[in-house]
């Protein structure tokens, strides 16, 4: 059986839309030389076919997209119709959510490239701090997110075996990757590497 | 695995123009510029013969002559020429000539970059209702072998063979079917082998010619 290379590639998206500091060339060249087959994006089948992309995080937008335009990268849109609600909780819950979203904001900012979200410390911090907002913001959003994750993992799987063989890279949001990854691995065709490996 | 970029050479009397063109495409991902020419004379001093090459023609008025000559300069070359229009009149010629295809000087800079890689691999780049014109012009007594099929098409072979014969490109049927632009490659040269054909021209043709062309 033919095993199908699978990376899976984090970005802090919605601090993207926030006015700091951050350099989308550095992640379009990251894709660039990683130059997969097929880039599944977060994004509904809708919005590709109508291409409708103000809605979408400014590394699909002004990044991922126009770079797949120009090259021979295949977008797949894996998003699920509705759009995932950001945790929200009321009281204290809500000040902690804020304060964690803060350090989240933080990491981001001191990120030297896009890779650095996806190693090391970084990665684990903000995989337990996203963790925390979802308890935090209570069962909906948990259950919602979960989800969401299923469905972006049904999708990944689709793909794989339309095209078994091909390099994938997957790039959603950081928060997605620790469960996403794992899910794939039960699939014996695929093979889940590192971005630096694909 | 690699991915090998398309080596790209300009060709622009004008020096304005050269630069122009080697600063606006230099930075594009997957292409390399391999060269820059005044004179067609040079052509075979820059030619990288293992790699997929695009020359991309800059003149003010293309003739049929100059690009049967760069044809003959370098046979494997993908010859990318820029016009005024899609003007059947125009591009005709240049094709029969052996012009790869022709891009509007009012396209993007996107859309520039991804006919530069598809003439690299030897694709027909046309906007698709003027390549689908194109070829049936083209057509006109030229064999497209036989109706009879070598071995039956699977039917995502017929999928691809349906969008190949509406001027796509394999990246367009690529996004189309959500496949690699490399399972495409795979598929063209199998479906190339059961119509007996050797080109996507041919292949192109023969669809139109046995049902599978677009619907008029």
């Amino acid at each position: 059986m033919s095993r199908t290379s699978v990376a899976v590639l984090g970005t802090l998206a919605e601090f993207h839309r926030e006015p700091i500091p951050y350099n989308l060339s550095a992640l379009v060249k990251l894709v660039t030389e990683l130059h997969p087959d097929l880039l599944c994006l977060d994004m509904t089948p809708e919005q590709w076919q109508r291409r409708e992309f103000d809605d979408l995080p400014p590394e699909y937008r002004e990044g991922l997209l126009p770079l797949a335009n120009q090259t021979d990268i295949v977008v797949v849109p894996i998003g699920e119709e509705r759009a995932l609600e950001e945790p929200t909780a009321s009281g204290g819950r809500g000040r902690v959510i804020t304060l964690l979203r803060k350090g989240l904001g933080l990491l981001q900012r001191s990120a030297p490239g896009p890779t650095a979200i996806n190693e090391g410390w970084r990665h684990h911090v903000a995989n337990v701090l996203y963790d925390t907002i979802a308890r935090l913001a209570g069962n909906d959003i948990r259950h919602a997110w979960h989800a969401h994750i299923t469905h972006l993992t049904r999708q990944i799987l689709e793909v794989v075996r339309r095209d078994p063989g091909c390099r994938v890279l997957v790039v959603v949001n950081v928060r997605h990757c620790h469960h996403i990854r794992p899910a794939l691995r039960k699939h014996p065709e695929i093979d889940v590497v590192s971005y630096l490996q694909l | 695995m690699p991915v090998m970029s398309t080596h790209l050479i300009i060709f622009a009397p004008a020096a304005l123009h050269r630069e122009a063109w080697r600063a606006l495409l230099k930075d594009q991902p997957s292409i390399v510029i391999g060269g820059v020419l005044a004179d067609s004379a040079r052509l075979a001093a820059v030619l990288q013969p293992d790699l997929p090459t695009t020359l991309l023609i800059d003149l003010p008025t293309p003739q049929p002559e100059v690009i049967r000559s760069l044809k003959d300069s370098g046979p494997k070359l993908g010859l990318l020429v820029l016009v005024q229009s899609y003007d059947l009149s125009e591009i005709i010629p240049l094709l029969k000539a052996g012009a790869t295809g022709c891009i509007s000087r009012d396209e993007s800079v996107g859309d520039l970059a991804r006919a530069i890689i598809a003439a690299g691999r030897g694709e027909i780049v046309l906007p698709p209702i003027v390549a689908v014109q194109a070829l049936t012009a083209l057509a006109h007594g030229e064999p497209v072998g036989s109706a009879n099929l070598i071995e039956p098409l699977t039917e995502r072979e017929v999928d691809v063979l349906r969008l190949l014969a509406q001027g796509l490109t394999n990246k367009d049927i690529a996004q189309t079917l959500i496949l690699s632009v490399r399972t495409i490659d795979a598929h063209l040269r199998s479906i190339f082998a059961k119509l007996d054909v050797r080109s996507r021209t041919e292949a192109a043709l023969w669809a139109a010619r046995n049902g599978y062309g677009p619907e008029k």
